[in-house]
């Protein structure tokens, strides 16, 4: 696959703040890639650049090949942008909303309705069109967003936390949608998230902390790298915990349960062997992303979510 | 080129249209005129008649038409000045998305910046210059009723003095946007203008009966300039009614004076083609502002729109 977002030894400051640090990184055609990071970790300005609303201090960003440098009106036609909050206009129409969009986009005519009943049919807004767009729900909104942004077919989908204020029902029918779009259309998604789960489902998954990034790789790779597995352990022999610090396992007492922490799931493997006759009911818990960023970053990403 | 006229077309129309769905700026642009119209019953008519009654020499008696004419010929150049100003001010959507963020949008599209920056000045001018022909309407409307004294030559006057004074208007307000970054700053302006621009231009009272300091300070403000002329276009042909009755010319030409037909700099009268210089020369130097803003902007971004 080929790399359709390059981006090298990207630096912006203000002032003395490095929001963005010389960063590098790839995105390859048809990934799901997420970038993952607190407030303030660089990931906005980082996005902001590549679509040319910033102007960076240093290094350099190529799309499908193109300088942004000099290359921004053959670039944007090829990119898709929704950001964190709406940008449509509340009084008009959903129909209207789009009209406009697409029409900037050099969509019109035949060729724009058409585009309109498909997406309307995938992302289930066929209803709601004559409606103004400020008086539908946030989940109605978010998906007339992200049809706009994919209004003109761009070969690049950016997400800035797509999915914040959808219900789970919605969620699935977007994120179905996408894929579809990614199999079908070769979609390559850069998206930013606060969501562990929708970090977890992506190809490539950075994690950018004060300007820098601290980890990158697939998700597998990062949970091996970073998490730790777990054993907990509910019913257990009133001897275990004395054998567990004769072995020198250490562990943690929570309520109704005992909790081991394992680098791999083979050291569970032998522990599990070593005290079985002690241990009546107990389960492995794969180590997840919010263990990888908490291990990587040192901060909990669920401070943010609340 | 046909492409970027599409795109500045589309976005030209979606400006228009969410300006007029947005009944609230609407009905604020309107604002200025309407509190003219109201201290005009309330308060203004009586005092000007007074006045206009006072300056007549012993021995002379204006009809009620004339005197009505002459009222209503004095209100409607005040509102008229303020109204292509204010209504420029307040109505400019550059601002109002920028502070949504839903300029942005706009941004990543494949429409260039200069297109953009000139689709929110061009829908600016039309949507001033709708309300102001419906304002100029009225104010036919009233004088018909009251007492017509208009030549040709002073509607054609008015007009173009409306066309050139919305132009100064919505190019000012565009330079002036770019640096408004909150909605306090932008109702903080608006406000300003509104009542300012309403008592230096001597919608209010004459600039005549102001200190000499003042009267030589608005010789600076162009506005003063095409305030006269609207003076001059509404006002002339009653004045020149009043000397057909025989009233003497020194006295109708002091009343002119008094009522601001004529404006004097630092005690030099100003020529009427002299005002009109100042009006367009103004316009000439706003739009190379304009232009090179514009055109610099297209190579250097380095703060965030947003």
């Amino acid at each position: 696959m080929n790399n359709i977002i390059e981006i090298k030894d990207l630096k912006k400051h203000f002032k003395e703040v490095k929001a963005v640090d010389g960063i590098s990184f790839c995105v390859k055609e048809g990934q799901l890639f997420a970038f993952l990071g607190l407030n303030g970790a660089g990931k906005s300005t980082t996005i902001n650049i590549i679509c040319n609303l910033l102007e960076k201090d240093g290094g350099e960003v190529y799309i499908d090949g193109l300088s942004i440098d000099d290359n921004m009106q053959k670039i944007k036609p090829r990119l898709g942008v929704v950001f964190q909050e709406n940008s449509l206009d509340v009084r008009l129409s959903v129909y209207d909303n789009l009209k406009y969009r697409a029409g900037i986009y050099g969509l019109r005519g035949k060729a724009f309705e058409e585009r309109l009943k498909y997406l309307a049919d995938r992302l289930q807004f066929s209803d709601i069109l004559k409606r103004p767009f400020g008086k539908l729900s946030g989940g109605q909104q978010r998906r007339i967003d992200i049809a706009r942004a994919l209004m003109h077919s761009p070969k690049i989908l950016i997400l800035d936390e797509p999915t914040t204020g959808l219900d789970p029902n919605t969620r699935i029918t977007v994120w179905e949608f996408l894929n579809e779009l990614r199999k079908d259309m070769g979609l390559t998604i850069l998206l930013t998230t606060h969501y562990m789960e929708e970090a977890g489902e992506a190809d490539y998954v950075v994690i950018i902390d004060s300007g820098k990034i601290v980890a990158s790789d697939t998700p597998n790779n990062l949970k091996n790298q970073y998490a730790y597995d777990f054993i907990k352990i509910y019913e257990y022999s009133p001897d275990l915990k004395e054998r567990l610090a004769d072995g020198e396992v250490e562990f943690k007492e929570e309520s109704g349960y005992l909790i081991i922490e394992v680098k791999e799931i083979a050291k569970a493997k032998e522990i599990l062997t070593a005290y079985a006759q002690y241990i009546n009911d107990f389960e492995v818990i794969k180590g997840k992303m919010d263990n990888v960023f908490l291990n990587v970053t040192g901060k909990q990403l669920k401070e943010e979510i609340k | 080129m046909k492409e970027r006229l599409s795109a500045f077309g589309y976005m030209l129309g979606r400006n228009i249209k969410v300006y007029f769905k947005d009944k609230l700026t609407f009905v604020f642009s309107l604002m200025t005129p309407l509190i003219l119209v109201v201290l005009f019953l309330l308060f203004l008519r009586g005092v000007y008649e007074d006045s206009l009654v006072n300056s007549i020499p012993k021995g002379f008696e204006l009809s009620k038409k004339m005197i009505n004419a002459f009222t209503g010929s004095w209100l409607f150049s005040s509102i008229m000045t303020t109204s292509c100003i204010t209504v420029a001010f307040c109505s400019n959507m550059r601002i109002d998305d920028k502070l949504k963020k839903t300029l942005r949008g706009f941004e990543i599209a494949p429409i260039d910046r200069f297109s953009l920056s000139l689709s929110y000045t061009v829908s600016n001018f039309i949507t001033t210059l709708l309300i102001c022909t419906i304002v100029l309407i009225i104010s036919f409307i009233y004088l018909a009723i009251v007492g017509w004294y208009l030549s040709f030559g002073d509607v054609m006057l008015i007009i173009l003095d409306m066309l050139l004074t919305v132009t100064m208007g919505s190019l000012f307000i565009s330079l002036v946007g770019r640096v408004i970054n909150s909605q306090g700053a932008l109702s903080g302006v608006c406000t300003l203008v509104s009542s300012m621009y309403g008592f230096l231009c001597g919608a209010y009272m004459p600039i005549s009966s102001m200190g000499k300091g003042i009267q030589n300070f608005v010789g600076f403000i162009p506005g003063t300039y095409s305030t006269v002329i609207f003076r001059q276009a509404y006002m002339n042909g009653i004045l020149d009614e009043m000397k057909s009755k025989g009233i003497p010319s020194q006295a109708v030409d002091a009343i002119g004076k008094g009522f601001d037909c004529e404006y004097y700099f630092f005690d030099h009268k100003v020529a009427p083609w002299v005002l009109f210089v100042v009006v367009i020369v103004t316009i000439i130097v706003l739009l190379a502002t304009y232009m090179a803003l514009n055109l610099k902007l297209r190579h250097k971004k380095t703060q965030p729109t947003v």
